[in-house]
């Protein structure tokens, strides 16, 4: 579960000190689905990653599962967001020069503590968001729709109890968004995972059982809502369109 | 322009590394070059010299007055035999004489006395110098009197080192120096002496105290030859023919190599343009949506690029000025290379304008894809479309192919019919044939795309090459070298070649890397994976960038190699194979004698050379008697008394350059003549010459011509024939012995107890001038080869800086998916290495190559040094990965957050 206490972020920007988070107080049970809205610049995208422990915040700290995260050292840090967050970015983010199948055993690799095989976890994540058949490909060779399913594979490998995803329909278009979000929550689903969704798309936000509001670093709304039921995965999102 | 800071520092470095090199090398290889050169021109004391066996005609010294008048410098050495005894002893002994002015002579180098006094000071009109053998051999001191003809004479001091020594006559007997005028006042010039005349000539230095050109050198011997038919007339170029061709090797050299530099910088440039304006497409996108020209915004960065080239220049100019400093810095102490550089307004000049005018070829290829640029691309930015060129289909690969196979051929044919005409051996030219066609087949669908794409491209390409040629051609011009257009035009497609050459070796082994990656992925270790994945990071230039960096690598490699072969392996450095004592009149029953006594004595450090003389005459050449031959500046009096030796196999030092040599138990009458002799007489392969020696007569065919390096005693005969010929004459020995230099004077004393008619002549002085002149050549070139490897890693931190951005997001992306900083590091390290690998191995795969061919043409042994090879390996290695991180330094503290929010 995540805690959030008193989460304050400023950056210089040249001789201005601007405040992106002003004192956010918040936490999220296991197995919640948290959407966090807001416009342009009210600081969502800087929440999400200081919850991923990818900043650190002016004041305030983060707990993920117990664990203070907010000051660790680096290596230390990275070491529990592997083990603890699966990150979705809007732009994929893959390595390029690694294969679809590399990509989804990456965390595995940086993370395993045994020696235990990812390669079958990897493959059936690949199969289960439909690229089974193009495990060898590289990136480029994929389309936007692709990719983002590789992201997501990637994003579940290691099992983690939460996964953080920004945007991760924001370069999609509307069939292959569907497909990638109608994934997405079914990995959470079946994962038993915490997701927390960054997105400024309401009809995206209504999939989800909390919605948190930003406006200018503050929280403007908390609330709760039963969830719309999933998008279907009609038969036109299935085959893989440029994105 | 804030994040292309650091993009133009490396425009910035690679153009003023070529100017640099370019500047500061031909700012002062033109005083290196004087001072070489002034070392080459003490061995004969002089510019030129003219040899006659008699006295001037009247005519003659009129002319000799008028070549006077224009300014050049004259003097006159005679050389005569003549007897000399000691007032104690009644015993005379014969001695060479030899008379100089010494307010005169030498003009070049200095006659070294022991006591340390002044030449003129030392020939007094009543005191002589004599040779130390002299007073062995009388039982002498420095002070006592020495009668010379009539005259008594005080000896002032003996001969240390004489400079022309290995140029003047090689007469019996100890030396004893004497002034002109002291000569006339002993009589012993009266008509029919069989004194030789040697004139002198130095040109007048420039203003700025450099000797004469080589230009005037030649115009002045085309004057003497013509005024005087009968003399021998040569410059100081061909008195030690290793030591001249050397230099001139080393002056193309100098030259040519800073233009290496040059290009390579180039190339950085050009990949640093490249890597610029693939940031700057959005911008340019934008610009032209909003109606710009591509005509209008290829202008903006040409000019960009102009400025760039400009400051890139001035920098380099103010580091050349650096390099001319910290030269004589680098160099052993023992290599005593002149300081006094000045920077001329003229190689300033030159180096900028070769700089900006590179800079500029090598970024047309980039500018012009400005053309390309759709405005489209600023609504569909995520979809790079790097890797679609290698996503053509296979047929395309394979039709592709085919013209590009052709043109590879007809290119092979010509380059190997220019390496085979060039220097004839074939490992080489089949080499590069079929690299040549390997390069073809790798880079022809690549470049085929290219065209098609933009015909432009290849335009580019064809001015680059062009615009090479001038520059090579320009830079080559003037002192340095007179054959400067076949040397650019040479020049510039060599390194084309070998950049091509490179490329494809580089191409060849990535894909090979690839092959393995591709068959062996998963069961690699992942940080190994990842580091190998990423040498094909989508932007990375990494065959060019490899061969680059190769390019480098095999310059220093092969000059290496060269001069580990040369310097150590012919033992220049200690020099134990090359005579630095010389015997002279050793009598065919004092022969076995003398093999044993020097082969007892301490210090002899190589197998005594011994060559069996034969005295003759030559009585006619193709029939054609001697008295009415047509001889080329050659004095008639010297057909009367040649001088034959015997040999089944070419000496060493001795090269035959047309025709061929006899096999062993020849018994037909056949002689090998130097090639300048056959040219004074006018002989060649398949002509008669008629040898008269006591009462018999040998009709010699003349079945080869050959050429010496002068550091060997055979090379002075001239004339050699089968043992056959001449083994009824009366022979006698000369023979040369290197010796410890410290030993010398203890050889002379054995030899003159047991054979005090042997004349022994001490040369140790001169081939120590030899030795530190090839020495010096050799660490030039290398300290030169230096800014190779330089430019190369220039280009390699250039290449990375250019990736950095792409780096950043990988660093960041894994650091989100949990990666420490080590393992990261881990990562990039391997991948920096295995560029250095691999550049490595092609670069110094090529040196060995090149070596080798080189070698063998210069008949010296190849060796491989394997611990060498292995430590350049890991030494290139070590500079990838130190530059690697160099040029991406705080990548790995990177925030992630900071680089996905500017997403």
């Amino acid at each position: 579960m995540i805690v959030v206490d008193g989460l304050r972020k400023s950056i210089r920007n040249g001789a201005r000190t601007v405040d992106i988070l002003r004192g956010l107080d918040f936490s999220v049970p296991r197995g919640e689905f948290v959407a966090i809205m807001g416009a342009s610049g009210s600081g969502k995208s800087t929440l999400l990653g200081l919850l991923a422990g990818l900043d650190t915040p002016s004041a305030g700290n983060v707990s993920l599962n117990g664990t203070a995260i907010s000051y660790l050292p680096e290596d230390r840090l990275a070491q529990v967001r592997g083990k603890t967050v699966g990150f979705v970015f809007q732009s994929y983010q893959l390595i390029p020069t690694l294969t679809a199948l590399e990509n989804v055993l990456l965390p595995h690799e940086l993370n395993a503590d045994s020696d235990a095989d990812g390669l079958p976890r990897a493959r059936q994540l690949l199969t289960s968001v439909g690229l089974g058949d193009r495990m060898d490909h590289y990136p480029v060779q994929l389309s936007g729709g692709e990719q983002q399913r590789v992201a997501l594979a990637r994003a579940f490998v290691l099992h983690p109890p939460i996964v953080l995803a920004d945007e991760p329909t924001g370069n999609l278009d509307t069939t292959n968004g569907a497909h990638v979000l109608q994934l997405l929550l079914e990995l959470n689903r079946s994962e038993g995972t915490t997701l927390v969704l960054v997105t400024h798309d309401p009809m995206l936000a209504d999939y989800a059982t909390r919605r948190i509001v930003l406006r200018d670093g503050l929280i403007v709304s908390d609330e709760r809502s039963p969830a719309r039921p999933e998008p279907a995965l009609s038969a036109s999102a299935a085959v893989p369109v440029g994105g | 322009m804030h994040a292309s800071r650091g993009k133009f520092l490396f425009v910035l470095l690679s153009v003023a590394i070529g100017v640099a090199a370019l500047t500061g090398v031909r700012g002062f290889s033109a005083s290196f070059r004087t001072s070489l050169l002034l070392r080459a021109r003490s061995i004969m004391a002089a510019d030129l010299a003219a040899r006659m066996g008699q006295q001037p005609t009247p005519g003659q010294l009129k002319a000799l007055e008028d070549v006077r008048a224009t300014g050049v410098v004259e003097t006159t050495v005679t050389e005569t035999m003549s007897m000399a005894s000691s007032p104690k002893s009644p015993d005379p002994i014969l001695v060479a004489l030899k008379a100089v002015d010494p307010a005169l002579y030498p003009f070049y180098g200095q006659v070294e006395l022991a006591p340390a006094i002044r030449l003129q000071t030392a020939l007094g009109p009543h005191s002589v110098a004599v040779g130390d053998d002299l007073l062995l051999r009388l039982g002498l001191h420095v002070g006592d009197d020495l009668k010379v003809g009539g005259q008594i004479f005080r000896i002032s001091a003996t001969v240390v080192n004489e400079p022309d020594r290995l140029s003047g006559a090689f007469a019996a007997g100890p030396r004893v120096f004497i002034s002109r005028e002291s000569l006339a006042s002993t009589g012993l010039l009266a008509p029919g002496n069989r004194a030789s005349e040697r004139f002198l000539f130095k040109l007048p230095p420039s203003p700025d105290g450099r000797p004469g050109s080589d230009t005037a050198v030649e115009a002045l011997k085309a004057k003497l030859v013509a005024m005087l038919p009968d003399a021998q007339v040569t410059d100081y170029r061909e008195t030690n023919p290793a030591l001249t061709q050397g230099l001139d090797q080393a002056t193309s050299l100098l030259s040519l190599m800073s233009l290496v530099a040059l290009v390579l910088g180039a190339v950085g440039v050009a990949m640093a343009m490249r890597a610029h304006l693939r940031q700057r497409l959005d911008t340019i996108a934008i610009m032209k949506s909003l109606g710009a020209r591509s005509s209008q915004i290829m202008k903006i960065y040409l000019l960009q690029t102009l400025l760039l080239g400009l400051a890139g220049g001035v920098l380099g100019v103010l580091f050349g000025a650096g390099v001319q400093l910290a030269f004589p810095l680098v160099l052993p102490k023992t290599i005593n290379i002149p300081t006094d550089f000045l920077i001329q307004p003229r190689a300033i000049a030159v180096g900028l304008f070769a700089g900006v005018l590179t800079t500029l070829l090598f970024t047309l290829p980039p500018l012009l894809d400005i053309r390309s640029v759709r405005p489209s691309l600023i609504l569909r930015r995520d979809t790079e479309s790097e890797g679609s060129a290698e996503t053509v289909g296979i047929f395309t690969h394979f039709v592709g192919r085919l013209p590009w196979l052709l043109i590879a051929f007809i290119v092979t044919l010509f380059s190997v019919r220019i390496v085979q005409h060039r220097w004839p051996g074939h490992g080489l030219a089949l080499m590069l044939e079929a690299v040549c066609l390997f390069a073809a087949a790798a880079f022809g669908p690549w470049l085929a795309i290219k065209a098609r794409k933009n015909p432009w491209q290849i335009g580019a390409f064809l001015l680059i090459l062009g615009g090479l040629a001038v520059i090579a051609t320009a830079l080559s011009e003037t002192p340095l070298a007179p054959d400067a257009p076949r040397v650019g035009e040479v020049f510039s497609v060599g390194l084309v070649l070998v950049l091509l050459i490179l490329l494809g070796a580089s191409a060849g082994v990535l894909a090979a890397l690839k092959f393995f990656l591709n068959h062996t992925r998963l069961h690699l270790p992942s940080s190994l994976r990842h580091g190998l994945a990423n040498l094909y990071r989508p932007g990375n230039p990494s065959a060019a960038l490899l061969a680059a960096l190769g390019m480098g690598v095999m310059q220093i490699m092969t000059v290496f190699l060269v001069q580990q072969a040369v310097v150590s392996q012919l033992h220049i450095t200690a020099a134990p194979n090359l005579p630095n004592v010389f015997l002279v009149d050793i009598a065919n029953s004092e022969i076995d004698g003398m093999r044993k006594l020097l082969k007892a004595q301490p210090g002899i450090t190589a197998e005594p050379e011994l060559v069996p003389l034969a005295a003759s005459r030559i009585e006619a050449i193709n029939g054609v008697p001697a008295a009415t031959a047509n001889l080329r500046n050659f004095s008639r009096r010297m057909l009367r008394s040649t001088q034959l030796t015997w040999s089944d196999a070419p000496p060493a030092g001795t090269r035959v350059v047309a025709g061929a040599w006899w096999k062993p138990d020849e018994s037909r009458p056949q002689v090998a003549i130097s090639q300048r002799m056959a040219e004074r007489l006018g002989v060649t392969v398949g002509s008669t010459i008629t040898f008269a020696a006591q009462d018999s007569h040998i009709d010699a065919t003349v079945v080869a011509l050959t050429s010496a390096n002068g550091q060997h005693v055979f090379s002075r005969a001239d004339y050699i024939l089968p043992h056959a010929s001449l083994s009824s004459l009366p022979i006698i020995w000369d023979g040369g012995v290197h010796v410890d230099p410290a030993r010398v004077s203890q050889l002379q004393r054995a030899l003159y107890q047991a054979y005090p008619t042997v004349t022994i002549i001490n040369v140790a002085q001169t081939i120590e001038t030899v030795r530190t002149v090839v020495l010096q050549i050799t660490y030039v070139i290398q300290f030169l080869a230096g800014f190779s490897i330089f430019a190369g890693v220039v280009i390699l931190a250039s290449s990375i800086a250019g990736t950095k951005y792409r780096r950043l997001r990988e660093v960041v992306v894994l650091k989100t998916l949990g990666a420490t900083r080590g393992r990261i590091a881990g990562i990039f390290s391997i991948e920096f290495a295995v560029l250095g690998l691999v550049a490595g191995v092609v670069g110094i795969f090529f040196a060995n190559l090149i070596a080798q061919t080189l070698l063998h043409q210069l008949n010296v042994a190849y060796d491989a040094h394997w611990l060498l090879n292995l430590g350049t390996l890991a030494g290139t290695a070590v500079l990838t990965v130190v530059t690697g991180w160099v040029a991406s330094h705080r990548v790995l503290g990177q925030k992630p957050l900071e680089v996905l929010r500017e997403e």
